[in-house]
């Protein structure tokens, strides 16, 4: 249903300023020369353009109004509103005057995945560039247009002006060619200061936030639409097989409308929710039990399934290095499985439209365009015929991307000839995704000369990318191998990426070596980090942490801890945590957290801050409390107290966060929405082995495992 | 099986008649017959508190909450109830000024949860917010700038 260019320019409203924004990723070729050039085609619809590098578009309507386009959706990471802070600054228009469309394929192009880390840094600095050369092309076109010299012209409020006449403006409609005009700009490129932003603003959808206005997917509904939900065993779906179905007992809940085998599960389909979810409780059915063994040895099976996968580093001559270092050190460290554990399950509404002969999605999803290919995959057709159009998500962390959830409700859809609403389970959410930050192994040795200088360092990463090795210190000679485990879950995205366990056996690492050589951790980093903006971080971080000799508190139980990190593309990274244990219930409280990050301009601080802290309270969770119970058949979790995401009672009272801005010249954003979450567990981790003496090899670090360090649990004492 | 029956359910103020199964969660009723969807689902297990709502000024889990119990008189106030875009409580613009959301999927439950608490003890300390608001779940973990907004309002009324 492909629009013409005339009804395309029609929407626009026939006289719109279209700009085509081609933004030059780091991933992404493209021409070197910036500036606005005529679109090679004419415009046909916005979302056409998916062979094209103009993921994001500005449209001038007539009057007043400003309306911009952009693949990548909201998920809580506050795109909507860091776009609102520079496309009004920008352009100098009010907030009312602009509508942000987000996320629909029929609309929008495709661009790529929303991954929190990127989106501010590409996208939102992408469109402050755009502005700042819209500007320019505005006052350029008019001059040329109406034979006005360009320096007796200026931009102000979103208009052009007549330099020293305030009453006469003209009208974007005037300007126009109607032509789209495409504007090339590298996000990267830096501007000097007194272009920055300096207006902070509020998450723009707060007030629908705090009244419940805001629709996330469960809250829309269409009429005749049902409610599906599934039923599954706790095997992983990849090793097992549905038998049979039992539905005597279904059949005397009125509302039930279906019981049906789909894709291995049992579907139940019913006019309410609370029909499906009492169905599913009744319903019985018998799964194959899997061929696999239930007996499950991580380390084991890491091991001895893991390929060779990439050599992420290989400098120098380690071997001969570790022979001539003073100090080696061998050790191997080990992380759980861990979940994205969204406080929204996974949702989906689809519904086939008669009118347009298409089917429309209404998705809480990272990546609509995928989505939509998937969808168009298991339903076999084109992708064409379908509209993803994606809600407000419910939190995403990395578990939204290639989810299954919009193709299930589509293929249900289609089977029941009625708009599907399909809501996971909480149990499902856990069980039924399988779908994890994956379970490592990381083999790590090092050697250090008499001055306290790494000279040699080996890591083998089991079933993982090895992210995150590089970078921070400074070391000659180097091997970085990744494997890849073969084992039936799937290793998922989630929030921090590789680099939370890569950083997590080096932090701990870098600690234990201080400590053999006898160097204090914060002034053995010092020594041996690579950049000397990481010197200032680490000053940063132990100035406010109250670092000293003694750090142990007056009942001798508290520690202090220091890790570091590069992330993405070059944000770093300091953190130190203060902890207390107590030694006899074993239970670990984070006091205080100071972080200092280098990571260039911020560009809208409320919503960064409160973005920052969340990601330094996912860490805590991933080194203290989460945990996925499972065995080589299947996943156990069910509850989310079981599995142990953050609580308020978890928060460390002070959150202490610095911003800096010396490893490059300055004037550039460089993202920061995972990389908080990494070095907050290797500076908590060294902290409890700081207030007790004991070093952690694997996470999470419970009180079970304090009790059983200190041997103070007293249901396994040793007699 | 069907156990349904006509109720009256007082709702933000406002009596509705609806014609229910007496067990069915009065989350689904709420969202599904009475349009208020700022309740949420997170869990259907009274875990994460996304669904919470007032039931006589107390915190309830509203997908555990069986509609019956609640259709005998008793108010019932949803996020849609503590105020409006124009006339904001001051829970409401104080999680606003102090960016307590990021997604925004727990906060109707996070503020009928403060509501509460704040009915019940005006000047509670830190460990009185913490404690009463501790099993109410944020995934991006905005739990700081929550207590921050929480103890504003304390502090400034």
């Amino acid at each position: 249903m492909k629009m013409t260019r005339r009804q395309f320019l029609a929407s626009l409203g026939g006289a719109s300023l279209i700009f085509a924004i081609d933004i030059l990723a780091e991933n992404r070729t493209g021409s070197s020369s910036f500036g606005p050039v005529p679109l090679e085609r004419e415009p046909e619809c916005i979302a056409d353009y998916t062979d094209t590098d103009y993921t994001n578009w500005i449209v001038f309507d007539p009057g007043e109004n400003v309306r911009v386009f952009t693949g990548r959706t909201e998920l809580g990471q506050g795109l909507k509103t860091v776009i609102t802070a520079v496309v009004t600054q920008g352009l100098e228009i009010e907030p009312e005057q602009l509508t942000i469309i987000q996320g629909d394929t029929d609309q929008c192009p495709d661009d790529g995945p929303t991954i929190g880390s990127a989106a501010c840094r590409v996208v939102g600095w992408g469109f402050w560039h755009a502005c700042l050369k819209i500007q320019n092309y505005l006052v350029n076109s008019t001059s040329t247009k109406f034979g006005i010299a360009s320096d007796s012209l200026e931009f102000k409020s979103g208009k052009i002006k007549i330099k020293g006449d305030d009453k006469t403006f003209l009208n974007y409609s005037e300007i126009s060619t109607g032509e789209a005009v495409v504007i090339r700009v590298n996000p990267d490129s830096t501007v000097s200061t007194k272009q920055y932003i300096d207006k902070k603003i509020l998450n723009v959808n707060g007030i629908d936030i705090v009244t419940g206005a805001l629709k996330y997917v469960n809250d829309l509904k269409i009429p005749g639409m049902l409610y599906a939900g599934f039923k599954t065993p706790p095997y992983h779906k990849s090793i097992t097989l549905l038998e049979t179905i039992n539905d005597e007992k279904t059949k005397e809940i009125e509302g039930i409308k279906a019981v049906e085998g789909i894709g291995g599960r049992v579907v139940i389909i019913g006019e309410r929710y609370s029909d499906v979810t009492k169905g599913l409780s009744l319903v019985e059915a018998e799964w194959r039990t899997p061929t696999r063994a239930k007996e499950l040895n991580i380390e084991e099976e890491l091991r001895a399934s893991s390929h060779l996968q990439e050599v992420k580093e290989d400098e120098g001559d380690v071997e001969t290095a570790l022979k001539s270092s003073a100090v080696v050190l061998s050790e191997t460290y080990y992380t759980q499985y861990i979940t994205h554990a969204a406080i929204e399950t996974d949702t989906s509404l689809a519904a086939y439209d008669n009118n347009s002969g298409k089917w429309n999605v209404w998705a809480s999803t990272q990546w609509p365009h995928k989505q939509r290919s998937q969808i168009a995959t298991e339903l076999k057709t084109n992708e064409t015929n379908i509209r993803v159009i994606a809600q407000p998500a419910g939190g995403a962390f990395g578990g939204k991307i290639g989810n299954t959830v919009n193709s299930e409700a589509a293929a249900i859809s289609n089977f029941a000839k009625a708009p599907i609403k399909l809501i996971y389970s909480r149990k499902d959410q856990f069980q039924l995704r399988s779908h994890f930050k994956a379970a490592v192994v990381i083999d790590i040795t090092s050697g250090v000369d008499s001055n306290g200088k790494m000279i040699a360092r080996k890591i083998d990463s089991y079933d993982d990318l090895a992210e995150g090795s590089t970078f921070v210190y400074d070391i000659p000679n180097v091997l970085t191998r990744a494997f890849k485990g073969n084992i039936p879950y799937h290793r998922a995205v989630v929030r921090g990426t590789s680099y939370v366990q890569t950083c997590f056996a080096i932090e701990s690492h870098v600690d234990m070596m201080a400590n053999r050589i006898g160097l204090d951790p914060f002034e053995f980093r010092r020594i041996n980090v690579q950049y000397p903006a990481f010197v200032n971080l680490i000053d940063s971080v132990a100035e406010n942490i109250e670092y000293s000799d003694n750090n142990k508190g007056q009942e001798g139980n508290e520690g202090i801890g220091i890790a570091m990190v590069k992330h993405g593309g070059a944000q770093l990274g300091v953190i130190s945590a203060k902890v207390r244990v107590d030694r006899v219930t074993g239970q670990i409280e984070v006091k205080k957290i100071c972080a200092a990050f280098d990571v260039g301009i911020v560009v809208n601080e409320p919503t960064a801050v409160v973005g920052i802290r969340g990601g330094i309270i996912m860490g805590i969770g991933y080194v203290l409390r989460e945990k996925i119970d499972m065995d080589g058949w299947g996943t156990y979790t069910e509850y989310l107290g079981e599995y142990g995401i953050p609580r308020f009672s978890d928060v460390p009272p002070i959150i202490d966060i610095k911003f800096h801005d010396n490893l490059q010249p300055g004037g550039t954003v460089r993202g920061l929405g995972e990389m908080p979450v990494v070095p907050t567990i290797g500076s908590i981790a060294n902290a409890i082995c700081d207030a007790i003496g004991v070093r952690f090899y694997s996470t999470p670090i419970t009180p079970e495992d304090i009790k059983k360090a200190l041997g103070t649990d007293i249901e396994n004492l040793n007699f | 099986m069907s156990d349904k029956k006509s109720m009256i359910l007082n709702v933000n103020g406002n009596n509705h008649q609806i014609f229910a199964d007496m067990n069915e969660p009065l989350l689904w009723v709420l969202r599904d017959d009475l349009g208020l969807t700022g309740t949420k689902f997170g869990c259907g297990k009274g875990e994460c508190g996304a669904c919470s709502v007032l039931i006589d000024g107390d915190v309830q889990r509203s997908c555990r909450f069986p509609v019956a119990y609640a259709a005998a008189g008793q108010e019932i106030i949803t996020i849609e109830g503590l105020g409006t875009a124009g006339n904001l409580s001051k829970l409401q613009k104080s999680f606003i000024k102090h960016s307590a959301f990021c997604c925004g999927f727990c906060t109707p439950g996070m503020l009928i949860t403060a509501t509460g608490l704040l009915k019940t003890n005006p000047y509670p300390s830190r460990d009185d917010i913490i404690l009463a608001m501790n099993n109410n779940l944020c995934r991006c973990g905005s739990y700081s700038n929550i207590i921050e907004a929480i103890e504003f309002v304390v502090k400034e009324y």
